[in-house]
């Protein structure tokens, strides 16, 4: 999955990532969704965690292989393009939000089951 | 009292005449006013002239002569015709009232009039019209304030080296002027409002000179690299009777061969391709005819090499499995000899920059790479406008016109592969076959998300779209800003299937270029499509009634993401970085409250409209009625709410 090749995140991160580490169990998707929008998250991102662009491409993050810990560690400081966010625009207990969301999305399909991608 | 004082102010001086005539007759005088009908007072209320006055009004002087039998506008037309302008897109205006009507009366409307609501459609549409059409158009404004109009569609052909014939109407003898707007409407160097992106101008002194400069101007504008050029066209010149017509010549239109690079530079680039282990070839405004296409494919093919093709114009085709162009950073990271061919933007292209406090960047290329680049831009860039972008040191630059360097390049290549070569780059050419499937398959599998959402995302618009005219002749001559979706996953593989982007950025261009573009696409039958951003279509909308007043078929998707999506963007980053205000940045970046309504605004130009759609579901049958409507002659607009990238 693209998202997963294209992240650069320091190796510590990726470990957390492929270790499993449960996202923390009061994030509410619901919140998040709402958060996801007002901050701004769909503007690069979509709504669907589809991915988009700015300068250049914005990974998708349906189904986002990070604990939410790591998340919130990765958004204070962003990344090229990925503009910061710190906790007072973002707090923590937002980010748990956001995270639980974007684990609601169901991310990518078979495209061969999509008529209109099928080739 | 005062009532009838404005209202014979308000009687125009062939009013007053009239009156005054009725006057003398009736003698009315203020007191017997009362006694006559209602509408009475108003033919006497005028001053009365006195018989000098009369005179002077009513009797033409013998100097004065009222009718002439040829205009300077009549040869303009000629001019014009004898120098292959097939289309006069133009917003009327009194400067060139007299070409105007001589193009109607004398020319039988060749050049033919594409009436515009807007002087920026009007040379956008010449802009779009070349890219399909290969030929330059013109197109003709007030001089001052129509051309200011115009500049900014001028500018994004430049940038995008689109050669048009940009026109005024100015008045140069001060003493022919009238009081008022002919003063404001006039300039002594009209094209000092664009000279910093238009390749050459002039304002003609006399009709032969207006002969010359014309067929100068038209002949500047295709020499590569190509560019608009201007001609400030003087009214009197235009309106005043011919002296004599025999003595005026229009000169031959003739056209230099477009110059290739320096043989034995282009042997030292062909040099390097075939000795590099990943040589990768770099394009943008590359293809200036149908014939690119066909030798960058013989190239790329002979070398078995990646090409990355930015998109200035339709230079690869998209699904071949040398066409990178959805990988540049990975196949840039590789190679070993970068080569590009009319590369605008090469250090944009192989160096990566972010946009943070401290703006930094840093070349993706390996730092033995051996770079080359052949392309004519250099030959035409000026001082204050930076369109040429940062300075990439090369190691080897050569001038001359790409596509006209090619079959050299070409010949010396396949000159070098000998056959032991050959397998080793049908090994590189499967690698290359490889990573571009797996490219595919990416992009397929992240359009698959969100599929069903609504708003609806770009990649399934796009492939509605695709779907329903991937049969036909097809033209996709627009995109809204960053849609990737077709370059990566349409199949384009004719001339005519792409035609770039606006060249400078200047929002505004894609709703008029498009419609010139399918001006082009009209005489051959073809089915035009543009992915039409609702932020540029609204610098432009009156483009439409363009569309229904000469029936010039073409679908405007509307990719309605109800913002500047791309400045929505930039202000979260700016909120960001100031970590302040993160739900504020709606303000100022999204056109809601009241949402425009796209379809009802079509169907008020004239042009068929269907939307808002919302549910990715009604979207199918929806592009199929309006197909059905362009597929018959005529301009359609969908506007699908979309999620925004
Ligand atoms: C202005 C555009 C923009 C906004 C707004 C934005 N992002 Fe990003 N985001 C990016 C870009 C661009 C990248 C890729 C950065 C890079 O690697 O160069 C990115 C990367 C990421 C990544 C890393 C994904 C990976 O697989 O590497 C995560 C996670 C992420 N963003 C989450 C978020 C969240 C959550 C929000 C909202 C709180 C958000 N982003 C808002 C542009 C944006
Ligand atoms: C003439 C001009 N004005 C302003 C801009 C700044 N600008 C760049 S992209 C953009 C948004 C264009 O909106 P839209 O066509 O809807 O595309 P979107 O970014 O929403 O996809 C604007 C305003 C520009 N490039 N040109």
């Amino acid at each position: 999955m693209s998202h997963i090749k294209t992240s650069m995140l320091a190796a510590a991160l990726i470990a957390a990532a492929f270790s499993g580490a449960p996202a923390r169990a009061d994030g509410d998707p619901v919140k998040g969704k709402a958060t996801f929008l007002a901050v701004g998250c769909f503007e690069c991102h979509g709504r669907s965690g589809q991915g988009g662009r700015m300068n250049y491409p914005a990974p998708p993050l349906a189904q986002l292989q990070l604990p939410p810990e790591s998340l919130a560690a990765f958004l204070r400081e962003g990344r090229n393009d990925m503009p910061p966010y710190v906790a007072s625009q973002v707090s923590d207990a937002d980010v748990a939000d956001i995270h639980a969301f974007l684990q609601t999305l169901p991310g990518p399909t078979d495209p061969k089951k999509i008529p209109l991608l099928a080739r | 009292m005062a009532s009838k004082r404005s209202d014979t102010a308000a009687v125009g001086r062939r009013g007053f005449l009239k009156g005054a005539a009725l006057s003398g007759a009736a003698a009315i005088t203020a007191g017997e006013a009362k006694a006559v009908p209602v509408e009475a007072p108003k033919k006497a209320s005028a001053a009365y002239p006195g018989p000098l006055q009369l005179a002077a009004d009513t009797e033409r002087p013998n100097a004065d002569p009222a009718t002439q039998t040829s205009s300077g506008g009549d040869f303009m037309t000629d001019v014009l015709q004898s120098a292959g302008i097939d289309y006069l897109f133009m917003m009327c205006a009194s400067s060139f009232r007299g070409l105007h009507e001589a193009v109607l009366n004398h020319g039988g409307n060749k050049p033919e009039i594409i009436v515009c609501v807007h002087e920026e459609i009007a040379a956008a549409m010449a802009h779009g019209y070349y890219k399909i059409d290969g030929k330059p158009q013109a197109m003709i404004c007030h001089a001052t304030v129509g051309l200011q109009h115009a500049a900014m569609a001028i500018y994004n052909a430049w940038c995008d080296r689109v050669p048009m014939l940009a026109m005024v109407g100015n008045i140069l003898e001060e003493d022919k002027r009238l009081p008022g707007a002919e003063w404001n409407h006039s300039a002594v160097d009209p094209g000092a409002l664009i000279r910093d992106f238009t390749k050459w101008d002039d304002q003609p002194a006399n009709l032969q000179h207006f002969a010359e400069s014309t067929v100068r101007a038209v002949r500047i504008a295709q020499t590569p690299p190509m560019a608009p050029v201007f001609i400030s066209v003087d009214a009197e010149l235009q309106e005043n009777p011919i002296e004599d017509r025999e003595k005026l010549k229009i000169p031959k239109l003739s056209l230099p061969l477009p110059a290739m690079g320096e043989m034995g530079a282009l042997r030292e680039v062909a040099k390097m391709l075939t000795n590099a282990e990943n040589p990768v070839v770099v394009v943008d405004r590359l293809a200036r005819t149908p014939a690119a296409m066909p030798l960058l494919v013989e190239l790329a093919e002979a070398l078995q090499c990646a090409i990355i093709d930015v998109g200035g114009r339709m230079n690869f085709p998209s699904q071949h499995p040398l066409n990178h162009s959805g990988r540049a950073r990975a196949a840039i990271a590789q190679a070993d000899v970068i080569v590009g061919i009319e590369a605008t933007d090469l250090w944009g292209l192989i160096n990566a920059h972010s946009d943070r406090i401290v703006r930094s960047n840093r070349p993706i290329y390996k730092p033995t790479a051996k770079l080359a680049t052949i392309g004519n831009r250099e030959m035409l860039i000026k001082a204050n406008d930076q369109d040429f972008g940062r300075y990439q040191p090369v190691d080897l630059a050569i001038s001359g016109d790409g596509e006209a360097s090619l079959p050299y390049l070409t010949e010396q290549v396949k000159k070098l592969i000998d056959d032991g070569r050959k397998s080793a780059l049908a090994e590189r050419g499967k690698k290359l076959a490889a990573a571009h499937a797996s490219m595919i398959d990416a992009a397929l599998s992240n359009a698959t998300i969100g599929w069903d959402a609504s708003p609806i995302t770009s990649a399934r618009m796009c492939a509605e779209v695709y779907a329903q005219i991937k049969d036909d002749d097809w033209s996709l001559v627009g995109t809204s800003v960053g849609l990737a979706w077709p370059r990566l996953l349409w199949d384009m593989k004719k001339p005519h299937n792409w035609n770039g982007g606006s060249g400078g950025g200047g929002v505004g261009y894609n709703a008029p270029a498009s419609l010139g573009a399918a001006l082009a696409n009209k005489k051959h039958g073809r089915l035009t499509v543009s992915f039409q951003g609702d932020g540029d279509f609204m610098m432009c909308p009156g483009t439409l009634w363009t569309a229904a007043h000469h029936k010039i078929p073409l679908l405007y998707v509307m990719n309605n993401n109800r913002a500047w999506h791309q400045e929505f963007m930039y202000l979260q980053a700016m909120a960001g970085r100031h970590q302040r205000g993160a739900r504020n940045t709606r303000i100022g970046t999204t056109i809601t409250d009241p949402n425009i309504d796209y379809a009802n605004l079509a169907r008020s130009f004239g042009v068929y409209g269907e939307g808002p759609i919302s549910d990715p579901k009604e979207l199918g049958p929806a592009l199929k009625r309006a197909l059905a409507v362009v597929r018959n002659g005529e301009p359609a607009l969908i506007d699908v709410v979309t999620d925004p990238r």
